[in-house]
């Protein structure tokens, strides 16, 4: 109550008086006529505390149940009548708001096309070697339909005759009999379960240990005052640059090793970077060295 | 079929999760604009004709459209199929439940139609036997080479001499099938599957009309006799997805199919797998969806009676479900076609008797567990075996003598004699007796005594406040589903209400349900609480649709000062209410997945990566590891809050 008392009073010493009850609330308001009252003049807060209800974990029951759904769905995401792109999220940011209208909604979900392209990643680098090539449009000509079942208009489409450009390059046709291609993930890895096979292979693999007695080496050579190549040992090699080779650690990691590459000034390995990957990289061509001649 | 704007979000975004964004929004788009031609979604998405084709086959593929082709034009006309999407959540308690009453293979089997969605035979003969032979392959190739694979990925590279694969040959494929077929989980696609049940209705009527009435029908007789037939032929095209069951129960003799039933899904020895016949390679199967969720909602029950009675009498439920759910092929039943039907399946297989479930029980099951005991002076044994030979709504009263001390809201029939009843006693008295003498002593008595201890389970069954178990004969036993469902469905709204708006409110809205419409100015007295008090919580329930207010004015001027307001419960549309608003959360849980996805962008694109995916924790630097796995714990939990939720609608609208 008292709260609420505050904030009126205030109201009203800015000079918002309310009209005929103005003469009674000046002298009736309970804090002129009880001194004891304190004023508690602070906002009511903004986010209150709230007992948020938390679910109760998981049963065995219902983890089953949620990793085949996941399963499902990753099978699903694998399987040729999946889309992958999802023109709402990424450009939404801009084109979000109220929508009044069916335009509104279309124009919520982009249009992927060679000029939506983004020019920074559109250019094919060799860290894009492992990502998944998109697809805008299902692949319907790869499996068999029942097609008795479909109406007559999408047959055509069934076949794979409906691609959007239709040139010789696409006329790639699979020939002979079509099978259905059941989907090879058999098994969704949880996070927990990859580090409980990780434990298991632990003695199998013998990477663990590997890379025990490599720290003990690496101890061994450092007590021995052999700190020179003390990673290079014959047996030990491999194991690192397998490691290595493995870690295809994300853009973002490779980055951070430009980065540090540039900061050092040392640009004799990035020369090396470009060389390496002439082959796979169809703008190596004209590069630098070209340019260079025609200065 | 009209649904609200949340279940339409839902189902959209839902497709979008399995789908992708393709069909996701062709179908919401279908479901806004109602039935729309491929030239009319042209106008209505701003998509090419191209991409909506495409779109519109993998809807089809997936069973997630109606359509209707115009004679005339040749052009077909698109509709959106909420249940079959909405289906799509269940997915994951389907491949449960079929993985542990029918085991992997049938799992194996299943998952791979739903997710190829409508499966000519051959062509799903043809990718096992395609996978199967691969798989040969590799062990061939790993037998001759052993070290060409040594430091595989699969840990169990050691043990390659086995085929991995859960479905090892086209028989035993050919078996799991037949076994799903019967047990109606997958039914056979026909020219009428995608035309919606308006469609059908029309048609059947049309067809009925032409044939018998040509002049239309005259006088109330005709006009029921063109009911009939119009039920009749509905029935006949609903029967038409069941023909590869009917033509596996002519060729197969039933003996054998109940034991391949029975068996469980590992038991099946080679011999038995050889002798299913061969299905015919050009049907085209789905999955029926109908069955499967009656199937959940005896899964539902069985976990209802574990909670309120105990473990051993859940499993003889179970038992007795199972048996009894054998031919019912829904869970609610169409009131225009199985008017007749109902009684039809009245008089052929409605109960299951003792001996049955006796049969079906696994012997490694003790059923002494979870009973108690009583002495012989603390019950009445003539009140515990009695015996009600009709479903509670029919009322029928032709011995009142008896009632008294039991159930009030039911009129017992009581069918034993003097004899019968005596008999039941001296059939059920040792049993009590030889249990308290061998309580857990020698398991030779116990096993003697079985067909007395399922009896005492299944009484137990009979007598709960919830009515499991009728007991329509000695030995017969059956379940009204639909009362026993509208119990349920009120228990679970209750808790919602108590939830909600605390223990004052359910006892308000539970002195409303017993004593109809009150006043305003009565219910304070009958409830003994405040009046404001009353005030508040009711204006909250009103707000949160669990109760509704008429007003009655007094005179013509309906001052509103003078009028009556009366408070009163009405089940159905709280029960609407309260479905709206969990269609509601599921979709906000969904939302949530998607906002934390695009927060988390960056780590998940890493994650698709070929070389990533898979060893996520090797590969990948620890702290983007630990978003990963953060970022899975959450979708995990919001994927079992959604599934959660969906045993609630599942409850209150389908079962």
């Amino acid at each position: 109550m008292s709260g609420r008392g505050g904030r009126g009073g205030r109201g009203r010493g800015g000079g918002f008086g309310r009209g005929g009850g103005r003469s009674i609330a000046q002298n009736n308001v309970p804090w002129t006529t009880d001194s004891e009252i304190v004023l508690d003049g602070k906002p009511s807060e903004l986010f209150p505390r709230y007992n948020v209800p938390i679910a109760p974990s998981l049963s065995k029951k219902e983890e089953k149940q949620v990793s085949f759904f996941l399963l499902f769905r990753e099978q699903c995401h694998d399987g040729p009548l999946y889309t992958q792109p999802r023109t709402w999220t990424s450009t939404a940011t801009g084109k979000r708001g109220r929508t009044y209208g069916q335009e509104q909604i279309n124009n919520r979900y982009g249009k992927t096309s060679k000029a939506t392209d983004d020019p920074f990643t559109a250019v094919q680098r060799y860290s894009q070697k492992y990502t998944k090539a998109e697809r805008t449009l299902p692949d319907l000509e790869s499996r068999p339909f029942a097609k008795e079942f479909f109406p007559q208009e999408l047959h055509a489409t069934l076949d794979g005759d409906d691609a959007p450009t239709s040139g010789p390059a696409h006329k790639r046709r699979k020939t002979g009999p079509k099978t259905l291609a059941l989907s090879s993930i058999t098994s969704l890895k949880t996070a927990e379960e990859l580090f409980l096979d990780e434990a298991e292979q632990k003695d199998k693999d013998g990477n663990y240990d590997k890379a025990l007695q490599l720290l003990n080496t690496v101890e061994k050579r450092v007590e021995d005052g052999d700190d020179q190549g003390m990673l290079s040992g014959e047996d030990d090699d491999d194991w690192v640059k397998n490691n290595d080779d493995e870690d295809g650690e994300g853009q973002i990691e490779e980055d951070d090793q430009y980065e540090e590459e540039y900061e050092s000034g040392d640009d004799y390995n990035a020369e090396a970077y470009f060389d390496g990957n002439q082959d796979d990289d169809d703008y190596g061509d004209d590069g630098g060295d070209d340019g260079g001649e025609y200065m | 079929m009209l649904v609200t704007k949340n279940v339409a979000e839902l189902c959209s975004l839902l497709i979008d999760e399995l789908y992708g964004e393709l069909p996701s929004r062709i179908f919401s788009i279908l479901l806004t604009r109602g039935r729309s031609s491929i030239p009319q979604l042209v106008q209505y998405t701003d998509m090419s004709l191209c991409e909506l084709r495409h779109g519109l086959a993998v809807l089809l593929q997936q069973n997630l459209l109606f359509y209707q082709v115009d004679s005339n034009s040749e052009k077909a006309m698109y509709e959106a199929n909420t249940d079959h999407a909405y289906n799509l959540l269940r997915i994951g308690k389907i491949l449960e439940m079929v993985d542990s009453s029918f085991g992997a293979p049938a799992k194996d089997v299943m998952q791979s139609l739903l997710l190829l969605g409508q499966t000519r035979i051959s062509d799903l003969v043809a990718a096992y036997q395609e996978k199967i032979d691969q798989a040969h392959q590799k062990l061939v190739k790993e037998e001759a080479d052993p070290f060409l694979e040594t430091n595989g990925v699969n840990g169990d590279s050691h043990a390659p001499k086995r085929l991995d694969l859960v479905i090892k040959t086209t028989a035993q494929l050919n078996s799991v099938i037949c076994r799903l077929v019967e047990a109606e989980l997958i039914d056979v696609v026909h020219a009428k599957t995608f035309l919606t049940p308006d469609d059908i209705y029309r048609d059947v009527e049309k067809e009925v009309l032409d044939t018998h009435f040509p002049g239309g029908p005259k006088g109330g007789k005709a006009k029921i006799e063109l009911e009939e037939k119009i039920a009749e032929g509905l029935r006949k095209v609903r029967g038409e997805s069941k023909s590869l069951k009917r033509k596996l129960e002519q060729n197969g003799t039933a003996a054998k199919r109940r034991k391949l039933f029975s068996g469980g899904g590992l038991s099946n020895g080679v011999h038995d797998v050889e002798l299913d016949p061969a299905l015919d390679p050009k049907q085209v199967i789905r999955i029926n969806y109908e069955k499967c969720l009656v199937d959940l909602r005896n899964r539902r029950l069985v976990q209802c009676v574990t909670d309120t009675i105990g473990d051993t009498t859940a499993y003889v439920y179970g038992v007795l479900l199972k048996l009894l759910t054998k031919q019912l092929p829904r869970c609610r039943s169409d009131p225009m076609m199985d008017i007749t039907e109902d009684d039809k399946d009245d008089c052929g297989k409605g109960f299951v008797t003792t001996d049955e479930i006796l049969d079906s029980l696994k012997t490694s099951v003790d059923l002494s567990v979870g009973l108690g005991k009583a002495a012989k002076d603390k019950f009445s044994s003539r009140a515990a075996e009695k015996v009600s030979g009709h479903p509670p709504k029919k009322k029928i009263i032709l011995e009142a003598e008896i009632d008294g001390d039991a159930s009030a809201d039911e009129e017992e029939e009581d069918e034993g004699s003097e004899s019968d009843e005596s008999d039941s006693d001296s059939d059920h008295k040792p049993a009590n007796g030889t249990k308290v003498k061998f309580a857990g002593v020698a398991t030779k008595e116990n096993r003697l005594d079985r067909p007395g201890q399922l009896r005492q389970h299944l009484l137990l069954l009979a007598e709960s406040n919830q009515h499991f178990v009728r007991h329509c004969g000695y030995n017969d036993w059956t379940v009204d589903f639909v009362p026993l469902m509208d119990v349920l469905r009120e228990a679970e709204l209750d808790s919602v209400i108590e939830r909600k708006s605390g223990r004052q409110g359910l006892r308000l809205v539970r002195i409303l349900r017993a004593k109809g419409k009150l006043d305003e100015k009565t219910l304070p007295n009958l409830a003994l609480m405040k009046k404001n008090e009353i005030q508040q919580k009711m204006l909250e329930m009103q707000t949160a649709g669990f109760i509704q207010v008429q007003e009655v004015p007094r005179d013509n001027k309906a001052d509103v000062k003078k009028s009556f307001f009366l408070w009163f419960v009405d089940l159905e549309k709280s029960i609407n209410t309260l479905l709206d608003t969990s269609y509601k959360a599921m979709l906000r849980c969904v939302q949530v997945l998607e906002v934390i996805r695009q927060k988390e962008k960056d780590v998940l694109l890493l994650t698709k990566r070929s070389d990533v995916r898979g060893r996520e924790r090797d590969v990948m630097r620890k702290e983007y590891y630990d978003r990963y796995a953060r970022f899975q714990a959450n979708e995990k939990k919001l994927f079992a809050q959604v599934m959660r939720i969906d045993d609630l609608v599942a409850l209150l609208r389908d079962f």
